[in-house]
């Protein structure tokens, strides 16, 4: 046990924090432009990721022809640290580069790799996925797009609902059922398919907040022909891309999520320091302990997140991982509720829409929090596995 | 920032907690819980295994390790609900004798680490353990040091060798005037309480008329840095309650499960209910979040990081929010059995109630740290600024 790291992720640091200073996007160009769904890529991100890919610091822990340096788990950490502190977001399409370029590069043929996950990594293109269904939500192996081979091409028909940026992606990686015959998880296999190909109809769904700038969409499928060297991997093959996808995604997500707790809590303080002084003694020493028990949370999901992290790190097991999900986005979900309801005034605002999508009010934000708490496996889901996985509960 | 244990910690512990099954079982806490026995021989045997010392250095005949093995100890201790004096002696009376420094420190720790002396420190009064509130006074007169006042809930008072009061001079306030004597067992009247946890005997000590001759004074009122030692030692006191709570707790919510996988209605497992797994998962989570703040606290004690104080408050906040609903859901999971006399259960229970009492509950602690990272501050500044403001305008 120990509270800081050696000397040599400090160095590391440094030169990350050396190189972030001259080569980051600057405030004014990221707000001229700002990002409007998640696989939006605005000019400045796309040379953004050209230069982070050119110099290594993209994925610091691949190779460098995949745009890193061999960087170890720690150094990552510290990497991904560096950049929420700077207020850079590293990618402007986290799906692509967080979970369809890993799946390709460990499932996809060379040619694959080349044509699909490389462009995404120059942020010359920006991916989708694919997953959930009308009738696969949080049960995602009950998913019924259908792709059947026939000749060089599939024939894909089906309805995908929640994907994220496919408003602005330039291709997807679609979840289909193979085979019907096969038991529920064995029959699903992946395709890479352009999100412009004839018989794609995408339709935004608008939110609560932001309806202008909407992220998820219905996607309909009717007759796409898809090219047969556009299977990942092997045929029947997808449940296993599936929960490699979700390793991915949780692999280092819940430092985001801490991340974003921290972001949020700084806010809070400097939000309340301008607030209390102005309310009554009962009412301010209220806001004060429920102000703390997300203070607590807070420091709570980094301690939890940096412990299950130096398990992984050693090869051990850390299941309170499972829960990280569910913890940060409910600890969010109360912070930005105590902070919409510090400013009874301010809690009846929205933004405006010219700022961008993830510009928001307190109030807005709480709302957004249920992103979290809804999506990839809701909280309930979670505590489904906690329960049952983690302590051994009865089904 | 690593908050693993390593292989050492982990046999230290699986040591630790098969020396207390077989020291103090549940059987032995019932016997002090129905007024059979005592904890002298729960004592005695720490002794043998050099308990009271290992946080001692080895130059005052101790075993020389730090604070993390002492927590180690405090949530197994916590886990199995041990009485006697180890929690007083160790993480109160030993910290405050050692950060108060002076002549006297080498030989009261040796006492300690020998086994020959049990002790404990007077601070609260009236239910704060903030020295800030201390009203107890010491005047010298005579060449003896007379002290005053009344201390309350003074953890094994009744019972401990020697005591460390927190006193101050008198017309003192805040942190000013802070020092503190050492008295022994019997020098001021005790009573002891009636307790919840029968295995954390407190008292309450009437201090008038008390003489303190010149060499038992450990700090006189005002010296320098008195108030920044009681401060230091009062954080490991603190996370040391937080580690001990979450042992209980850690021990309620495995039991609970353990019982919802054994207890049948309707025909099923209760475990397989899903009202109850949800609570269950929660209860995990709890347990989760106040250990990792309460070794967060540990690690910032050990390597003296400048988040001491922080760090202590979460601990002990994040282990009354654990307490809080671990002792709600694991009695009410427990059903009916878990609410009589005959199940081991209540000890736990009441443990983890007298930890969140002791040093600060949750909401004191949350205050506590709104000082700490300025909100409060904020508050009377810009009130001022403010009024001002409205001064001026009008």
């Amino acid at each position: 046990m120990k509270l800081s790291f050696g000397e040599d992720v400090e160095r590391f640091r440094a030169e990350f924090v050396a190189w972030l200073e001259v080569n980051r996007p600057s405030v004014e160009e990221m707000a001229a432009e700002p990002a409007v769904s998640s696989a939006h890529v605005p000019g400045w991100a796309r040379a953004w990721t050209n230069r982070m890919f050119r110099d290594g610091w993209l994925v610091p822990g691949w190779p460098p022809e995949r745009g890193g340096r061999n960087a170890g788990a720690i150094e990552t950490l510290v990497y991904l640290e560096e950049l929420e502190k700077a207020g850079v977001p590293r990618t402007t399409n986290p799906q692509g580069l967080g979970i369809v370029v890993p799946s390709i590069l460990d499932y996809g043929t060379p040619e694959q790799v080349e044509e699909w996950a490389m462009p995404v990594l120059r942020g010359e293109k920006a991916a989708c996925l694919g997953m959930s269904e009308p009738n696969a939500g949080s049960d995602l192996a009950n998913l019924s797009t259908r792709a059947v081979l026939d000749g060089d091409h599939f024939v894909v028909n089906g309805q995908k609902v929640w994907t994220s940026g496919a408003n602005y992606a330039d291709f997807c990686f679609l979840f289909c059922r193979t085979d019907v015959e096969a038991p529920k998880h064995k029959g699903i296999s992946v395709l890479l398919v352009r999100m412009d190909t004839p018989g794609i109809t995408v339709r935004p769904l608008s939110e609560i907040v932001h309806p202008a700038h909407p992220d998820l969409n219905e996607v309909f499928l009717s007759d796409v022909l898809v090219p047969k060297e556009n299977l990942v991997g092997v045929m029947n093959n997808g449940w296993a891309m599936a929960n490699g996808s979700l390793a991915h995604e949780r692999g280092m997500v819940w430092l985001n999520s801490v991340l974003n707790l921290e972001d949020d809590m700084r806010e809070l303080l400097g939000h309340a320091a301008g607030v209390l002084p102005q309310l009554g003694g009962l009412e301010r020493g209220a806001f004060v302990d429920q102000i703390m028990q997300s203070y607590t949370d807070t420091m709570a999901a980094r301690c939890l997140g940096y412990r299950g992290f130096a398990k992984l790190v050693r090869g051990g097991s850390a299941p309170e991982q499972a829960l990280m999900k569910a913890f940060c986005s409910e600890a969010q979900q109360r912070l930005t509720m105590v902070a919409s309801e510090l400013d009874a005034d301010g809690a009846l605002d929205r933004t405006d829409d010219s700022a961008g999508r993830y510009a928001m009010t307190w109030p807005e934000r709480y709302f957004t929090t249920f992103g979290g708490t809804i999506s990839a496996g809701s909280s309930e889901i979670q505590r489904n596995i906690v329960a049952e996985k983690v302590l051994g509960l009865p089904r | 920032m690593d908050l693993e244990f390593t292989d050492d910690d982990d046999e230290l512990r699986a040591n630790v907690r098969s020396v207390l099954a077989s020291i103090s079982p549940p059987g032995v806490v019932r016997e002090i819980y129905e007024a059979k026995g005592d904890a002298a021989a729960v004592w005695e045997q720490m002794v043998e295994l050099d308990w009271p010392g290992l946080g001692i250095a080895e130059e005052h005949g101790g075993v020389g390790m730090g604070f993390l093995e002492v927590a180690i100890v405090c949530d197994e201790h916590g886990r199995a609900t041990t009485p006697g004096p180890y929690l007083a002696t160790v993480t109160q009376y030993v910290p405050m004798v050692r950060e108060l420094g002076g002549d006297h420190a080498a030989a009261l720790l040796a006492d300690v680490a020998a086994g020959r002396t049990t002790g404990t420190v007077a601070l609260a009064e009236a239910g704060s353990w903030d020295p800030a509130s201390v009203r107890t006074t010491a005047e010298e007169r005579d060449g003896v040091w007379h002290l005053s006042g009344t201390k309350s809930a003074v953890l094994d008072g009744a019972t401990a060798d020697r005591i460390v009061v927190i006193a101050r001079a008198p017309g003192t306030t805040g942190t000013d005037g802070l020092g503190a004597f050492l008295i022994p067992r019997g020098a001021a009247a005790a009573s002891s309480r009636l307790v919840l946890d029968e295995t954390l005997p407190v008292a309450d000590l009437d201090l008038h008329g008390v003489v303190v001759p010149v060499d038992r004074v450990l700090a006189r009122p005002g010296s320098p840095g008195v108030a920044a030692a009681i401060e230091r030692a009062n954080q490991e006191a603190t996370v040391a309650l937080a580690v001990n709570a979450v042992g209980a707790c850690r021990n309620i919510f495995e039991q609970t499960v353990e019982y919802a996988k054994q207890r049948e209605q309707y025909g099923k497992l209760i475990g397989s209910f899903q009202a109850l797994k949800h609570r269950m998962a929660d209860m995990y989570l709890a347990v989760e979040r106040a250990s990792a703040l309460a070794w967060f606290a540990v690690l910032a004690i050990v390597e003296e990081d400048p988040r001491r104080a922080e760090a202590t408050s979460l601990a002990k906040a994040a282990a009354s929010d654990c307490e809080r609903l671990i002792v709600r859901d694991g009695l009410q999971l427990h059903g009916g059995i878990g609410y009589t006399w005959e199940h081991d259960l209540h000890f736990l229970l009441k443990r983890a109630k007298a930890c969140d009492a002791l040093y600060g509950n949750g909401i004191h602690h949350r205050a506590r740290l709104a000082e700490i990272v300025g909100l409060t501050g904020i508050c009377t500044r810009e009130t001022t600024t403010t009024r001002a403001t409205t001064e001026d305008a009008s």
